[in-house]
């Protein structure tokens, strides 16, 4: 994927560009540490392996050249709102139930929380989000696409596929895992 | 602003499966043929082996808005761009029987087609010559008369061999799979590796994609193909009886209008209604009311299981290894349901990506995901129904108030599943799991229902009053307007399309090019 540095661009892949800290384009700082800890407690190695840093390039790629599994699930882009209205529904959510942020939960804790959202609708989870108002996805198929998403990065690349013991024979090998031209 | 282009013997919109070889037939007969694709260019060497970037072949055009109780996935079942949705299709390229063509007549049920097996037989055995096809039809032993395939069959790898004893016990037959994929070097193109990218485009062109087969040979006789060309109208004369050219927008938004003495909609079962609707007050070529009517979709039931035995999911192709077609024929003597349906086994798989293993066990998560992706590797075995969809009118695809860029209305797609549709796939999914227990697995579960293959809402019939076109894809209202494409499907049978959509438009192009000169005047 093109991330860009300074005044230049550089082909990175998402791991790479969390090591090099490459600045965000479409998340707050806030928005990646609540992304990261819940998609890591879902799928362990999602943050490391750039999870975040993946999003964020994608939220901002033209639709036609999206990678994001969200196009084939009947969602019309563009995909921001999708991430950061759960996002904020999952702050909510948690600060009802346990009177603390996010990531202040134990493992203890952010596996229960998981597996109520992973089949219904967790307490306060809204349905809108204020200023901007925006729809707020179910937590099931937030659940669900987030949990893709980490699939993605963590298992489906060349080094995954090493880590795996299975071979990749690629045709044509990405020149970084997942990387993009655009 | 509107610029006018030349004229041009026959315009065809849509790249993919039907667009590609219609072109080559017609353009190898001397006519000058230009296709319209909606999507942009895409090479063999843009084919990256990754189910990520494998996404980006995907629909890409104006949002199709879907509704009902089984949405008929638009953007999963469609490919945008050079090839279409067949650059990127699995190539499982069985027939369809003889019922098929005579559900009305047989059970008094959906439509007979105006055709039988025995009409498009021909095409197909001239198809799989030409393509070329790997399987065995001795080992089919459902398959109705046809040809040898050209191609010996695709090799059994140990997923298909630990899953084939599961139907053994029971009694079931398993054949090799039928894949117009080359077991070995066959019409130029390579044998395949086995390496199951198939769904990211296989670049080789060991697959037969339209990138691999019939669009070089229309580019060969110098088709034009125009890219990032949506077709937003077909324009008529006067009197409405006659098309007379296209008009598109270009990337730039401009709006360009080609002329041509023939017209052939190619743009899949979605689009082309669209089309048809956009084109004129109450629709083009849509005396019958039908346009956009009968959509169907094959229910996809999937199974999924681990077992002890080492399976190597990741070889193989991705549509599978091996056949079973035993609750194909007779389609009144179901378990549950009506109608017919087949096994696909041993799917090559991925770790991610919808049909990764992965996402086939979506409630784990955390310490018990890793520990099942680590065994999965290894043991994961799958196999999928491709379960019929009887047609139903309110399944259909209409325009939507919502409308593109250009003002031109969204595409709405309406799709739920006939009750015994459903429940046909039910059945497929409980004989599943029996089969995988049989078969030894230690886990077994099924997937959701999944769409698979649109067809339909174009549907091809004796009289205008009954369908939109006559078993040539030939538009009853309007003698210069075609269709080509599984859209033409009066009724689904449980096999996949694409052969048959291959076996329909050869059989079209020669229609055409005989009647050349009565078609168009
Ligand atoms: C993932 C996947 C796997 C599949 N596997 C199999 C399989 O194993 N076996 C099988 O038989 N079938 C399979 N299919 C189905 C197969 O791809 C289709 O049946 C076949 O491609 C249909 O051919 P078509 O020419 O009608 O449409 P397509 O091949 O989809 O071509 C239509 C083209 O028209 C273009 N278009 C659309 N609207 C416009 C417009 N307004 N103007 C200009 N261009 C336009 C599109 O961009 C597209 O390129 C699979 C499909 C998918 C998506
Ligand atoms: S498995 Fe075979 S058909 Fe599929 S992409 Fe590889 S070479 Fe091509």
């Amino acid at each position: 994927m093109a991330f860009l540095l300074g005044d230049g661009v550089i082909n990175l892949t998402p791991a790479e560009a969390k090591t090099r800290k490459i600045p965000f384009r479409s998340l707050d700082q806030k928005q990646v540490s609540t992304l990261d800890f819940l998609s890591d407690a879902i799928v362990p190695g999602a943050k490391s392996a750039g999870l975040s840093h993946f999003i964020d390039h994608q939220l901002s790629a033209p639709h036609e050249d999206n990678l994001l599994i969200l196009r084939y699930l009947r969602i019309n882009p563009p995909f921001k709102d999708f991430y950061t209205s759960a996002l904020k529904a999952f702050e909510i959510s948690v600060r009802l139930k346990y009177n603390k942020p996010p990531l202040d939960l134990s493992e203890a804790e952010i596996s229960e929380f998981i597996s109520i959202m992973r089949q219904k609708k967790p307490i306060g989870w809204p349905e809108f989000i204020e200023e901007p108002k925006q729809e707020v996805p179910p937590a099931p198929f937030f659940y669900f696409v987030l949990r893709s998403d980490a699939i993605d990065v963590t298992y489906g690349t060349v080094n995954s596929f090493d880590n795996m013991d299975i071979p990749y024979m690629a045709h044509i090998e990405p020149a970084h895992p997942w990387e993009s031209p655009s | 602003m509107t610029n006018h282009i030349d004229k041009t013997d026959v315009i065809i919109v849509g790249s993919g499966a039907a667009g590609s070889l219609m072109a080559a037939k017609l353009s190898e007969a001397g006519k000058k043929v230009t296709i319209l694709e909606a999507g942009p260019e895409r090479r063999l060497e843009d084919l990256t082996s990754s189910q990520i970037h494998a996404r980006r072949l995907k629909w890409g055009g104006d949002p199709v808005e879907e509704n009902g109780k089984q949405p008929i996935g638009n953007v999963f079942n469609s490919g945008y761009g050079t090839g279409g949705s067949a650059l990127h299709h699995y190539a499982v390229w069985p027939r369809l029987h003889g019922e098929d063509f005579k559900v009305k007549s047989l059970y008094n049920r959906a439509f007979d087609w105006p055709i039988d097996y025995d009409d498009i037989r021909p095409y197909y055995d001239r198809i799989q010559q030409e393509v070329g096809i790997s399987g065995d039809h001795t080992a089919e032993i459902w398959r109705p008369e046809g040809d040898a395939y050209p191609l010996p069959p695709v090799p059994a790898f140990q997923q298909s061999e630990v899953i084939a004893r599961g139907f053994a016990k029971l009694g079931k037959q398993t054949s090799p799979l039928p894949l117009a994929v080359n077991s070995r070097d066959y019409q130029g193109r390579p044998a395949c590796l086995w390496d199951g990218w198939c769904d990211a485009g296989c670049p080789t062109r060991a697959l037969a994609s339209p990138l691999a087969h019939y669009l070089p040979k229309a580019i060969k006789q110098d088709v034009n193909i125009i890219h990032n060309a949506a077709a937003a109208r077909i324009l008529t004369d006067k009197s409405g009886k006659k098309a007379i050219g296209v008009k598109y927008h270009d990337k730039d938004g401009a709006e360009i209008i080609l002329m041509a003495d023939m017209v052939v909609l190619a743009a899949y079962a979605i689009q082309n209604p669209r089309l048809l609707l956009n084109s004129a007050d109450g629709g083009l070529a849509n005396r019958s009311g039908l346009v956009g009517a009968y959509i169907m979709s094959h229910a996809a039931a999937l199974v999924y299981g681990l077992f002890d035995q080492e399976t190597a999911p990741y070889m193989g192709a991705t549509g599978g290894q091996m056949l079973n077609q035993d609750s194909y024929d007779h389609k009144d003597q179901r378990t549950q349901g009506f109608g017919s349906f087949q096994w696909m086994i041993a799917q090559a798989v991925k770790p991610n990506d919808l049909l990764g293993y992965g996402g086939s066990n979506p409630g784990l998560y955390g310490a018990k995901l890793t520990e099942f992706m680590a065994r999965a590797a290894h043991h994961f075995g799958t196999m999928t129904a491709c379960v019929e969809d009887l047609p139903l009118p309110e399944n259909r695809v209409s325009l939507s108030s919502n409308k593109d860029r250009f003002g031109i209305p969204l595409a709405h797609a309406h799709h739920t599943s006939h009750a015994d549709s459903y429940a046909l796939w039910r059945g497929a999914k409980q004989e599943g799991i029996e089969i995988f227990k049989a078969a030894g697995a230690t886990e077994f579960w099924n997937g959701p229902l999944g769409p698979m293959h649109i067809m339909g809402g174009t549907i091809m019939g004796d009289t205008a009053e009954n369908s939109v076109t006559n078993s040539y894809g030939q538009c009853h209202d309007i003698d210069n307007l075609f269709i080509a494409g599984p859209g033409l499907f009066p009724t689904s049978g449980g096999v996949n399309p694409t052969f048959t959509v291959h076996a329909l438009t050869l059989r079209s192009s020669e229609y055409i090019l005989n009647n050349w000169s009565g078609v168009i005047s």
